[in-house]
Formats: C-alpha cells, structure tokens, sequence
C-alpha cells in the first residue's frame, strides 16, 4: 500500500485516537456493524456520515467522547474535516493517475466535440430537440408506429381474426353472455387482446426503439443538461430534469429514479409533476396517433401540457419552499449506438411491457363483462356520461374514462377505437388527450407513488389529479366554444 | 425509463411472481442458493457496471448510456470454472459518504454484507477522479479489485494504462477491460478465481487496530 492517502497529521492523530477508542469499547462497539475497519470507520465518523452519527446518538456518552476527538482535530485545521479528507484523497488520485496514465499525442476527438456543444447550447441544442421530436417521434412514432402499424394490425384482427373468434364463439357457447366474454363488442380477445397488441404494441415498440437510440447515443443526459436552465428559471432544481426526461419513457421506472434527488423536497415535486403533466411512451404514441392528422390539435395538446407542466412546478416549488441540491451530472460521451444492444433493450422492454399490460386489458375486459352482466356497468357509465358531457365529449366515450381508470394507454387506444369510427370532433380529440394525459398513467405508477412516498401523499396527489384533469378538460372546452375553434 | 427492472431481479432467479402479487408489492425472499463466493460490482454511475453484470451473469438489466438508471440492487449468479459466484450489481456512488438514498443502500451493503471480493468499476478515461473511492474501499478492509472499464475509448482519446504501475502503487490486482466488447472479462473472471481459491480466503489488508 505505498500509495494509501496518509491525511494530514491533525487527522491522522484523530484516526488513530478513534481507532483505540473503538478498540476500548469493545462489545460496546455501537458501530461495528457498519465496518470491520477500525480506520474506515474513524474516516466516516470525521466525515460527519449521517448514519453512524445516528447510531451514536443513542449512546450520549459515546457520542460525546467522539465529538472531543473531533473538535480537537479540527482546531488544528484550517479547513473543515471533510473537505480536508477530500482533498487528500484527490491529490493523491491524481498523482497517481500521473504515474499509470500515458497520454500520447492529444487527439481528441472534434467531431464529437462539436456535437456535444450544438447538442447543449440552447440556440443549436432547441432546434436540435425540436428535429428529434419531429422526426424520431412524430414521423416515426406517430405517423409509422400509430398510423401505418397500428391500420395494418387493426385491418387484420378486424378483418381475419375478430369475426373468426365471433364465429367460434358463437358455435361453442349457446349462452350470448359466454360469447360476449370472448368476442363481439368487449371480448376478451376482441377487445382485450386486440388494443394491447394492434393499438398499444406498434405504438409502444417504435416509441421504445426510438428512445433506446437516444439513449445509447448519449443525447439524453445533454438533453437534460440544456432543460437544466429552463428548470432552474422555474424554481427547480436540474437535478429533477433526470427522472422527467425518463419519465418521458416510462413514469413508473421515473419514479422509482427520483431516489437519486437528495431532498425529500425535489422527490415529492419530481414525482407530482410525472404523474401530472409527463406522458408516457404508451401516452405520447396513442395520443401522436390521434392528433396525427391534426398538426395544429396536436400544438394546442403540446403547448398545454408543457404549459401545465411549467405553471405546476412552478407553483410545487413555491408551495415547497427549500433549498435545492446542486446539479451535478456525469456527461457520458456520445457513442454511436450497436444496432445488437439497442435491439436487445427494446426486445427486453416490449417483454416487460408487455407482460405488464396484457393480464391488465383482459382482466379490464372481464372486469366490462361482469359489470355489463350485472348492469353494475351501465350505472357508472350513467355516473361518468354527464362528466364526458361537462367537457364537450360524447356519451359513447364515457366507457373510455373507465377505462382510463385502468391504464391511460388502455383508455387512449379506446378513443383511438372511437376516432377510427368517425366518432370524434377535431375539439374533443384534443379535450380527450389532455384529461387523459393528466390522468395517472397506470397503477404500476400508483403502486411505485405508494412504495416511494407513503400512502397519505399519494392520496393527497391523486386527489388533486384527477378532479384538476376533468377541470382542465372542462375548461378547454369553454375556451374553444368561446373562440369558436375547432380543428 | 426501465421498468422492468423493479421486477428484473425476480425474473432473473427464476421466480415469475403473477401480476396479482406484482401489484399487491408482495415480494418473495429470494431463493438461498449455495454460492462459493459474494462479489459486488461498485463505481460512480455510468462506468459500465451493468454491462459488466450482464457479462457475468448472463442475466440481462437495462444497460443505459445515462447515469442513475440503475436504482435497485440486482443479484444473480456466475459461472465461472468450477465456483457458483454470487453478482451483485450496485447503484452508483461517488464515496462512502452517501449524499442520496441509493447512494446509501450500496454504501450499506458493501460494508454490511459478507463480502469476497469487491470489484471497483472505473472509467480509464477518468481515472484520476475515481481512485478516491478505491482507497476508501481500501480503507474499509474490502478485498478489491480495480476494472479499468472503457478501455476502447481511452484508446481513442490516445490514452495508456500502466496498469503494472497502477497494481504495485494501490497492491490490488489491476485488470484493463472494455466490458461492452467482452474485452478483458475472461482475465477478470481470473482475477476473481484468484481471491476465491487463496487458502485463507480473507481479505488482504490486516485488519488489527494499530495501536
């Protein structure tokens, strides 16, 4: 070990003060479980961890007798201690990075360099976005992945297989109700099986593809990087910008990473704003579908969701007065992406989507049956009919907020459904889009709010949610009325 | 952005739990398997500790060029010769002093569980900012393992480790890989057998207080 930091003398003295009152404890070692290294763990207590400070407050004494140690090695020093632990630690990386690191002729790479400064720079780094989201998402996502897959795959349950199953149901079951589990109207497999792999599947599988891509490239963290200003001039901190722009493939995985903010502040403000305003792959890519024939709708949807999205945090970060932590971000390189690798993590995401939502749309199916067979369907229809009413919609989509209760991507490739038909105004697709957009997204969603933040603040989230979505809804409604917009 | 990974480490022991119990949050304890070894893989985010669990294990976790994906622990099991090695992939972390809460889970434990081997992932390219933890891994008494990871892009920026100065300087065993390209795994894996099979199958560094 030559080259193991040796601390400045104060400290040292202190580490091996601590190392021989550790030693003097004995079975009175409160700490012992934490290291089997007597000098680790002297390290940690100068470094102020919390943890162990917390164990040792539950013997006053002890921790009396560390905190002498402590303050006499600091009187000593003209820096606080950890930072005097750091910095030891550094310069002696450094000096040893001089002896095993040989650098050769500097050739560093110029191309990648230029991209990284168009991709973080606001002025290149805006436009840059905006292409991504036109190409990769709209064009690709929405138009190929929700237009074109999304016919092709209707066309052919609609065409070959639905009327098959009608048929077969039909022979096997002489009771109407049997038959209207399986196929007809909200079977399992014509309704259930059929959103989740002609509607959600196409839709989910380019969204996922195109987000593997930026992913791998290493965009996202300079996405994130360039958000970080428009983040900071909100009132929040950059740090948040991570688990949002995860959130924009997946809320619940977002969630789950808002572990990685440092105050309990940020992490109840992270995880409001995903479950309000951040859509999901399976949300932007029904929705893209949706408004894909509608530029101008499809503006209005955007422009209010990043509208709500700005004005919510900017409030939460009021409401929540605090400091927030520094934003500090590893830039990973950019890296042309392995076709293998990018393929892989789609194939293991679609799997586990997959597998997610499918036991959810046929349970959603039998759940319609049942409520269908016992009328019990018809009175929450009834009960939801004069909300879909309230913000313009028709009645024939009262089944769809129910649905949405569900899954937004289960109630999105209703409407979806709906809109193919010709059921939908240009204004109501909007309206549609929005509310459900607000809505939570799934209850794997709910499930992680509840692990991560406790049952009392999620109720209180999703009490606010769901009557401020309908409000929303209603008042865009009003809005356009009053202009006489209509798309 | 990866879901699946709340579940993955249940799908990779082979324990499919139904949706009904994925909704519900009832995890099962995870099968006792009998292993020959504990190793973890430890770093800052974002130096390919993933890539390198999946060469090991076989068992896929989403790889993500984007730091912090990785928030839970993830276990599985290597092969490597004749030893069943127990994996552990750790969320990233820049010191033993944990600023957040998955910093404080892989802090917890590499000090709490019985270890074999801790296997310290750095980026060769950024090396001088990474060998604060080794020492203080060094400082804990763990048995480690220094993998100089990314080597492949070191390269190209016209970078070279020494990596037998590198060894006698820090007394741990050094080995240059480039995980993504299977470069190096196999004289990991070595590396690994190494420490298993030492008679005293302790760690290396004395551990009596100095007094």
């Amino acid at each position: 070990m030559t080259t193991q930091p040796t601390y400045p003398e104060p400290i040292e003295r202190a580490i091996a003060s601590i190392e021989s009152w550790l030693h003097g404890l004995g079975e009175n070692n409160l700490l012992s479980q934490y290291s089997r290294s007597p000098r680790s763990l002297a390290l940690l207590l100068l470094q102020k961890d919390p943890a162990l400070w917390q164990t040792l407050a539950n013997n006053p004494r002890q921790q009396q007798e560390v905190e002498i140690l402590l303050t006499v090695a600091q009187n000593q020093l003209q820096y606080p201690l950890d930072l005097a632990i750091a910095e030891t630690r550094q310069k002696q990386a450094r000096a040893l990075e001089e002896i095993a690191i040989q650098k050769s002729q500097t050739t560093a790479n110029a191309t990648t360099e230029v991209l990284h400064r168009l991709t973080v720079n606001p002025i290149t780094g805006i436009p840059i976005l905006m292409a991504i989201l036109y190409f990769g998402i709209y064009k690709f996502v929405g138009e190929f992945g929700a237009g074109e897959l999304v016919d092709r795959i209707e066309g052919f349950f609609e065409g070959q297989i639905n009327p098959v199953v009608n048929q077969i149901a039909a022979q096997l079951f002489p009771w109407q109700p049997l038959q209207d589990l399986i196929g007809n109207d909200y079977g399992i497999i014509t309704l259930g099986i059929r959103y989740a792999t002609a509607i959600v599947l196409p839709v989910v599988a380019t969204y996922f593809l195109m987000f593997s891509v930026l992913e791998d490239s290493g965009y996202l963290p300079r996405m994130s990087l360039m958000l970080d200003r428009l983040f900071k001039s909100i009132g929040l901190s950059g740090r948040a910008v991570i688990p949002m722009v995860l959130g924009l493939g997946c809320d619940t995985m977002a969630t789950m990473v808002t572990r990685t903010l440092e105050t309990r502040r940020e992490r109840l403000i992270a995880t409001f704003l995903l479950s309000l305003a951040v859509p999901c792959a399976a949300q932007w890519g029904v929705i893209l579908g949706l408004l894909a024939q509608k530029p101008a709708a499809l503006m209005v949807w955007g422009g209010l969701i990043v509208g709500i999205f700005l004005i919510a945090g900017y409030l939460s970060a009021k409401l929540f007065p605090g400091t927030s932590g520094a934003f500090y971000l590893e830039i990973p390189p950019l890296r042309l992406p392995k076709l293998r690798n990018i393929l892989t993590k789609t194939w293991v995401r679609m799997k586990w989507y997959f597998g997610e939502i499918l036991p959810l749309f046929i349970w959603a199916s039998v759940f319609i049956w049942l409520g269908r067979l016992t009328g019990l369907f018809d009175v929450i229809i009834r009960g939801i009919e004069p909300l879909a009413t309230a913000i313009g919609m028709p009645k024939a989509t009262a089944p769809v907020f129910l649905y949405g209760f569900f899954r937004r991507d289960y109630g999105a490739a209703g409407l979806f459904d709906i809109q193919q038909q010709g059921g939908l105004t240009g204004n109501q697709l909007v309206i549609a889009a929005i509310v459900l957009t607000l809505f939570l997204p799934c209850i794997a969603q709910l499930q992680i709010m509840i692990k991560e933040r406790g049952l009392k603040t999620t109720t209180f989230m999703v009490a606010f949610i769901f009557p401020f979505a309908f409000l929303v809804g209603y008042c865009v409604n009003l809005v356009f009325n009053i202009l006489r917009v209509s798309f | 952005m990866n879901c699946h990974q709340c579940q993955q480490n249940c799908h990779s022991v082979k324990q499919k739990r139904s949706w009904w119990k994925r909704l519900t949050n009832k995890y099962r304890p995870e099968p006792v398997l009998a292993v020959d070894g504990t190793i973890a893989l430890v770093g800052t985010p974002n130096v390919g500790k993933s890539v390198l669990f999946n060469r090991l294990t076989g068992i896929y976790v989403t790889v993500s060029n984007y730091p912090g994906t990785t928030v839970e622990v993830s276990r599985g099991i290597a092969k490597i010769q004749d030893y069943r090695v127990r994996v552990i992939d750790t969320p990233g972390m820049y010191s033993l002093v944990p600023i957040s809460e998955e910093e404080q889970v892989a802090r917890d434990l590499l000090l709490q569980e019985s270890l074999d081997v801790a296997i310290h992932v750095v980026d060769a390219k950024n090396l001088g900012r990474m060998l604060p933890l080794t020492f203080q891994l060094i400082e804990a008494g763990l048995p480690v393992i220094l993998a100089v990871n990314m080597m492949d892009e070191a390269e190209q920026l016209g970078l070279k480790v020494r990596s037998e100065a590198l060894q006698t300087e820090l007394d741990i065993p050094v080995v240059l890989m480039s995980a993504a390209l299977n470069r190096g795994i196999r004289e990991l894996k070595q590396t690994i057998i190494q420490y298993l099979s030492s008679p005293s199958n302790q760690p290396l560094i004395n551990l009596e207080v100095a007094t």
